[in-house]
């Protein structure tokens, strides 16, 4: 029997442990973790499988050269897209990581909010220049003049047809449409409805990869005016372009449309693998999902029409690997970005990914410009467009999705929606 | 005597300080992850803050421009659209569900369970679980709908149809307050029965002269629970339309356009205003209830 002074003196000695555990578990200074003087960067990254695969290569190799930064890769889910919630609120408490890998789309915003460390001076040092990276990735980049990103990937948009559907049509799988009428030729054709339900669908021109912008473009418009930072969402052209999705959208009944694109899944489930789409906008990634569940499809790519049938346009986005305000180890972290944009670590991603270098000469030393389907899309890769660098990306992103939604719902006519748009971004911009 | 009052008090501080240190950790808890974040969210309210920057203070600015904020009309009328059909229904069918699971009937606890088992399926799941039901093409109540020579709607791909289609879904995780139901059936005597039997009372006359009324406490709370829940209406069609409220921002509800606002736009000033709104809103309707439960709440003890 234990008296109860000495009960005490277990519950103490209890706690004592209990407290110590909790404490040593909170503190993680990396002297812990490592024996010998190392530095720890943590890196937040939202991707897993194929594109995990390539940022842990980069990182092993990045530590091979450089033997006193360890990077500790964290995965966080729901990355990018306007999804950055959780990279926000550690900025704002003062807690972020010191690399994450990061939607160049979102630079601008982020950048003119200060929440990104300036690059320029580092970059600069370091012999980074812009001539070394396809041009719009370096924009999208920047800010006020300014650099606030390394560039790592880049993508670009085209149509993929199915080749033995162009046959069965009756249409040459040699030469697939350049015109927009030629296009709405082709998607009749291909086009198979039984009562509501289409057995195949030729085409929908806001499927997959279809958002507006590469419409707007296609149809020789313009969605901002860098040089007034004025929005255009309503160019004449752009209406035009919206005009035609909403036409096609009634040709062949919006809602069973969606009734065809609900019931549709990704990977091996995707429509075009299991050809019940004949054409579909899609970027270069779309390309791994073939090999990998249908490497015998018989299909090509070709540019997305345009009314005339030349002046082809496309636009590009990617990733790029930024340091958060606030960062603690400002020198071990540029060193990983300084190595994560540059040709070895480009190389070494793009392969294990199949993913597209933001440096030309790296796309032709994976061999990209040899390969059929590639080489058309590394072919349109430097006069790709990127999205308008600005401020209010998100947000116009999203206006202009609801703008081409309710036109083909026949909410609004094209122009009303589109004049919306302008307008409410245009505010947003003004502030 | 004197001596053992002052050591009785002495024992009472004693204890109330180690009292108020055993709460300390919630007590805290509530002061910085509750209290302050509340009061800070109404500051916020009135600046135009952007979370990474110091609010500025701009007074009414962000309550004005909701007012013209087409989005947010919108997202309020599918809020209410939602609650409004959503609330009644969960009652009903919460309510008959509690009273058929009431019955003595063998292997009742395997019924209970069945209903209660979505309940537990997360709403991410159960989002794409109904996906693949209400799909046009092939989805399992078309088809039933077909058998009966019904052509079914698009459900989620269709304007008209989306808000029922989550009304429908939402109605799936009901389980929850059929549990409290059936808690508040067996509370109800027995005696009761027994006495409306020796009076001849049929079925229908005891359950609207006795269950219902007894059951009322618990509707009550049913229905203010049930009308908070449905306004703070997110992770379904979040899930759903990928965070876009599509079909034509038909499933745009209250919650997903604040959220927009904060960690999309950066408009942390403007969400919290919404918040505030949106708070107001809950408070006036649970205090409508509130009010009104007095003419149709019955408590047995009164």
């Amino acid at each position: 029997m234990l008296n109860v002074k000495s009960k005490f003196k277990i519950t103490s000695i209890v706690f004592a442990i209990i407290i110590s555990v909790v404490l040593v578990g909170c503190s993680s200074s990396p002297e812990d973790d490592n024996s010998g003087k190392k530095d720890t960067i943590t890196f937040w990254h939202p991707y897993g499988s194929e594109s995990g695969d390539a940022i842990a290569a980069v990182i092993e190799e990045f530590e091979k050269q450089h033997s006193t930064i360890n990077v500790d890769a964290v995965y966080i889910a729901n990355q990018g897209e306007g999804q950055n919630e959780k990279l926000l609120t550690a900025i704002a408490g003062g807690n972020p990581p010191d690399v994450a890998y990061f939607d160049r789309f979102e630079i601008n915003s982020w950048a003119s909010q200060g929440s990104l460390e300036d690059l320029t001076v580092l970059a600069e040092e370091a012999g980074i220049t812009k001539d070394r990276y396809y041009p719009f990735a370096w924009e999208e980049a920047s800010y006020d003049g300014k650099l606030y990103g390394i560039p790592t990937t880049t993508d670009a948009r085209l149509v993929y047809y199915n080749k033995d559907h162009f046959e069965d049509a009756g249409l040459d799988p040699e030469n697939p449409p350049k015109t927009i009428k030629e296009l709405e030729l082709a998607a009749e054709k291909l086009t198979i409805k039984n009562g509501k339900r289409f057995e195949r669908i030729g085409f929908i021109p806001w499927y997959s990869q279809g958002w507006f912008y590469g419409w707007g473009w296609s149809f020789g418009g313009s969605f901002y005016d860098e040089e007034t930072n004025t929005l255009t969402a309503n160019d004449p052209k752009n209406v035009e372009a919206l005009q035609w999705i909403t036409d096609f959208a009634q040709k062949y009944n919006v809602e069973d449309i969606s009734g065809f694109t609900d019931s549709q899944g990704a990977g091996a489930l995707d429509p075009f693998l299991t050809e019940q789409i004949s054409m579909k906008i899609d970027g270069n990634f779309g390309v791994a999902n073939i090999e990998k569940f249908k490497p015998d499809l018989n299909y090509g790519v070709f540019p997305i029409p345009t009314p005339s049938g030349t002046d082809h346009a496309t636009w590009s986005g990617g990733w790029s690997v930024v340091m958060p305000k606030g960062v603690k180890n400002k020198e071990a972290a540029w060193r990983f970005l300084e190595f994560f944009g540059g040709e070895e670590a480009q190389k070494i991603y793009n392969e294990v990914y199949t993913s597209f270098s933001v440096i030309d000469s790296v796309n032709e030393e994976i061999g990209y410009k040899e390969d059929p389907i590639f080489k058309q899309f590394i072919d349109i890769l430097p006069e790709s467009n990127s999205r308008p660098v600005m401020t209010e990306g998100s947000l116009y992103w999203n206006e202009l999705a609801t703008a081409v939604e309710n036109s083909i719902r026949g909410i609004g006519t094209p122009e009303e929606n589109l004049n919306k748009v302008n307008e409410k971004v245009s505010k947003a911009l003004d502030k | 005597m004197k001596t053992h009052k002052k050591k009785n008090r002495k024992l009472l501080k004693g204890s109330t300080t180690a009292g108020l240190l055993f709460a300390s950790p919630w007590l805290i808890g509530l002061i910085l992850f509750y209290a302050y974040p509340l009061i800070a969210s109404i500051y916020f309210s009135f600046t135009d803050y952007s979370i990474l920057q110091p609010g500025k203070f701009i007074g009414l600015n962000n309550y004005k421009e909701l007012f013209n904020d087409q989005l947010f009309w919108k997202s309020i009328y599918n809020t209410i659209y939602f609650a409004v059909y959503f609330v009644p229904l969960s009652i009903i069918f919460g309510v008959a569900l509690a009273m058929a699971l009431n019955m003595k009937v063998k292997g009742m606890g395997i019924y209970r369970t069945i209903f209660f088992l979505p309940t537990l399926v997360p709403h991410v799941a159960l989002a794409v679980l109904w996906m693949w039901l209400l799909n046009p093409g092939f989805g399992l109540v078309n088809d039933i709908l077909g058998a009966v020579g019904i052509s079914g709607p698009s459900w989620l791909g269709s304007v008209t149809w989306s808000k029922p289609s989550l009304i429908l879904m939402s109605l799936w995780g009901i389980g929850q307050p059929v549990i409290i139901y059936l808690a508040g059936l067996s509370d109800i005597p027995e005696d009761f029965y027994e006495a409306a039997e020796v009076d001849g009372a049929n079925w229908f006359q005891k359950t609207f002269h006795i269950t219902l009324p007894l059951l009322t406490p618990v509707i009550f709370f049913n229905l203010v629970m049930g009308v908070i829940a449905a306004f703070q209406q997110f992770t379904l069609p979040y899930t759903l339309t990928q965070g876009q409220g599509t079909p034509a921002n038909s499933l745009t509800f209250y919650v997903m356009y604040l959220y927009d606002n904060a960690f999309k736009y950066f408009k942390m000033g403007y969400a919290s205003a919404m918040a505030w709104i949106l708070f107001l809103i809950i408070m006036i309707l649970t205090a409508i209830i509130f009010a009104s439960s007095k003419r149709w709440v019955h408590y047995q003890d009164k």
